[in-house]
């Protein structure tokens, strides 16, 4: 059973604390992917996981085993490495059968296993070939290869495609997600890169300055970010940010004055709230509408990709940059004024000095619109 | 050619140097060409290779087809292949006694049986030295840097140190005596005697080649180890199966060096053994060549010579080995 519990986990280099207390569960099955920028711990973590670092403190359960003191191989994981760590003076073939043999496991049974990976990933041509005479998407294939044919409970994948360039990437992302649903064995991935996580996911858990943000699936932290780091961290261009000022707290939510006289409702609990509370209003790219009304904005510049066009600028007399997001075709010209609103329910409140978002009265969900 | 304007002082002299040799390179560069500029800088050192290197090969070389003790070509009879002859004539090359220069056979043999064990010793020392020293260990700058400085120590020193630590009154029998081991007069012993010239050698020579191997050990990528350890490698396969492999270059090198520099030992062992005592156990090749050429006004420096180029084609030859494998290595 591939299923993960870490208690209270922390790791000290020193005097310097990585890791302050990680509690998490991981059900058996499960594709999650730990995010954070770098430096935050997650790779410590998944190293951890693996045994190749210990715990200054906290336990770790695999399929309801105690491994804190278990060597790596004793602990039923493999782990595909950045740098995918073949061993280069080996063949494709004895690269993925070196761990077997080191199990002691039957010729036979290594041949069978290795012709299986081999098929699953379509690296059959390249079996008696060096690392060295692959190309990096085929040495990932292999680096895969050898976790896949140690039929381990758990799958450990460290910033595997950030040797891979762009086109690659997409491409093996796919396939790793294929390879998930094909053999249903838990997979942990840790990656800066938020496309990912947000692709491949289950669940993801943020990780920032050594401690966990937020556990979630990809669209509940995306709709509902626990905190002004989760809300800034996912979405690409990332969440605007507005000075704004508790109105009005009614039983529906409340209404916030972020100036020019354009109030905006927010569901919030009214209980979390009160009159004349300063607030931080956060809204996506995504979630404005061009329009007659709301707030004035002045663009400076835009981006077309084609399907959608970023317009950047600034709210008339302040100097916080906003992006607007408009699906297809839109060209402002440098010092238009428009009139963007958010839209309704897609409004983020946080309170400015622990960062924390102002509880919901209901959930916001993706579903719960069109436009975006 | 221009230099940008430093302001601190190593910027400063490297400006005034610049600035002394910059005009004669323009000129040079004028008069030559840029592209037979490399010549130029290239030069130096290969004159003074050539004086000191080349020359003396050729010399030796030539010399090697004369006879008589003059000191001058001119003074120097020539015949032919005679020293080789002479140093090559003999009944059973297993039986030194049966040579008509037997004095070189018993140093050839000698010479091997030295390469065989001091090549076996030093590699296997310096190998489980650099394994020990790759790891973190405490004080391993300390240890690093104690087993490097032999390295560095005059050949005839070592031989003194080792000769005043060996002798009937030296401290090895003081500290046998305190045991209440009876002494023994270690230099005097065949077998002793030999035994201590290889682990003099192993002694003076292990760090250089120790650093050798450490730096070969060292850029094998960490996460090679932590993909063996995921793979339940145990210590011994992951040395035998992942270390040993990737070292392997190093090794070569290693190897060769070693075979090389303990064909020509000479000095240290010269000094310990007081000129190859006792008797001829400890007389090798180089020593040969010496007391041919130099040693009791003998003044042989055709057969002296002869033997050098015999010893050094057999260099040539290990040499040649190493390149041969070299490139298969990285092929």
């Amino acid at each position: 059973m591939g299923n993960l519990k870490l208690t209270n986990v922390t790791k000290a280099f020193g005097a310097l604390t990585v890791l302050h207390g990680i509690d998490l569960t991981i059900d058996d099955g499960k594709f999650v992917v730990f995010v954070g920028p770098s430096g935050c711990g997650k790779s410590t973590l998944l190293r951890i996981i693996a045994g190749l670092e210990d715990i200054s403190a906290g336990g770790i359960e695999i399929g309801g085993r105690d491994v804190v003191q278990l060597s790596p191989a004793e602990r039923k994981i493999a782990m595909v490495f950045q740098s995918y760590a073949l061993y280069p003076h080996m063949s494709v073939r004895k690269n993925l059968a070196f761990g077997l043999e080191n199990l002691k496991f039957k010729r036979g049974e290594i041949d069978t296993r290795i012709a299986e990976a081999a098929r699953m990933l379509a690296i059959e041509p390249y079996l008696e070939r060096k690392p060295r005479q692959l190309s990096g998407g085929q040495r990932q294939r292999v680096a895969i290869g050898r976790a896949i044919v140690r039929n381990p409970d758990i799958f450990l994948f460290d910033e595997p495609l950030s040797n891979l360039d762009a086109a690659l990437r997409v491409q093996t992302r796919a396939e790793i997600t294929r390879l998930h649903r094909q053999l249903k064995t838990t997979m942990i991935y840790v990656t800066h890169d938020q496309v990912e996580a947000m692709t491949m996911a289950d669940e993801i858990v943020v990780l920032n300055g050594g401690r966990i943000e937020q556990v979630g699936t990809p669209l509940e932290l995306f709709d509902n970010p626990r905190n002004l780091f989760v809300a800034g961290f996912l979405g690409s261009p990332r969440m605007n940010m507005l000075k704004g000022k508790v109105m009005a707290v009614g039983e529906a939510g409340v209404t916030i004055d972020v100036g020019y006289g354009a109030p905006l409702a927010a569901s919030i609990d009214p209980a979390a709230a009160k009159p004349g509370q300063a607030v931080l209003v956060g809204i996506r790219p995504a979630h404005f509408a061009v329009g007659d009304e709301g707030l004035p904005f002045v663009v400076q510049y835009h981006e077309s990709l084609g399907t959608e066009t970023y317009v950047y600028g600034t709210l008339e007399g302040r100097d916080e940059q906003i992006i607007v997001h408009q699906t297809g075709h839109f060209a402002p010209r440098s010092g238009d004024l428009l009139r963007i609103m958010p839209l309704s329910g897609r409004v983020h409140v946080f309170d400015p000095d622990n960062g924390l978002a102002l509880p919901q009265t209901v959930s916001q969900r993706s579903d719960a619109y069109e436009h975006a | 050619m221009s230099t940008p304007k430093a302001t601190d002082l190593g910027g400063r002299a490297l400006d005034f140097v610049m600035g002394i040799v910059e005009a004669p390179i323009n000129g040079f560069e004028r008069l030559m060409g840029r592209k037979r500029m490399p010549y130029l800088f290239l030069a130096p050192n290969l004159i003074l290779f050539g004086i000191f290197t080349f020359l003396p090969i050729a010399i030796a070389v030539g010399y090697a087809f004369t006879g008589g003790t003059g000191l001058f070509v001119s003074d120097r009879p020539f015949v032919g292949f005679d020293n080789f002859r002479q140093l090559l004539q003999c009944e059973d090359y297993l039986r030194p006694g049966s040579c008509r220069e037997s004095l070189f056979w018993t140093a050839v043999w000698n010479t091997l049986w030295f390469v065989g064990f001091n090549v076996a010793a030093t590699l296997l020392v310096a190998l489980v030295t650099a394994l020990i020293l790759n790891r973190a260990i405490a004080a391993r700058g300390f240890f690093r840097a104690m087993f490097f400085y032999p390295v560095l120590l005059s050949p005839v020193v070592i031989g003194l140190i080792w000769k005043w630590f060996l002798d009937r009154n030296g401290l090895l029998n003081a500290f046998l005596q305190m045991l209440g081991v009876p002494p023994e007069i270690f230099l005097l012993d065949v077998g002793w005697s030999r035994f201590f010239v290889v682990v003099v050698s192993v002694w003076f020579h292990m760090g250089f080649y120790t650093l050798i191997l450490l730096a070969g050990l060292q850029a094998i990528p960490k996460d090679l180890y932590e993909a063996a350890a995921i793979d339940a490698a145990s210590p011994r396969r992951t040395l035998f199966r992942i270390t040993l492999p990737l070292l392997g270059p190093n090794l070569l090198v290693v190897l060769i060096l070693l075979m090389i520099r303990s064909v020509q030992i000479f000095d240290e062992a010269w000094v310990l053994t007081n000129g190859g005592g006792p008797g001829t156990a400890n007389s090798f090749i180089v020593q040969y060549i010496y007391q041919m050429a130099f040693g009791s006004d003998l003044r042989l420096f055709g057969l002296a010579s002869a033997a050098s180029v015999l010893m050094g084609l057999v260099l040539l030859a290990l040499t040649l080995i190493q390149l041969r494998l070299g490139r298969k290595m990285e092929s």
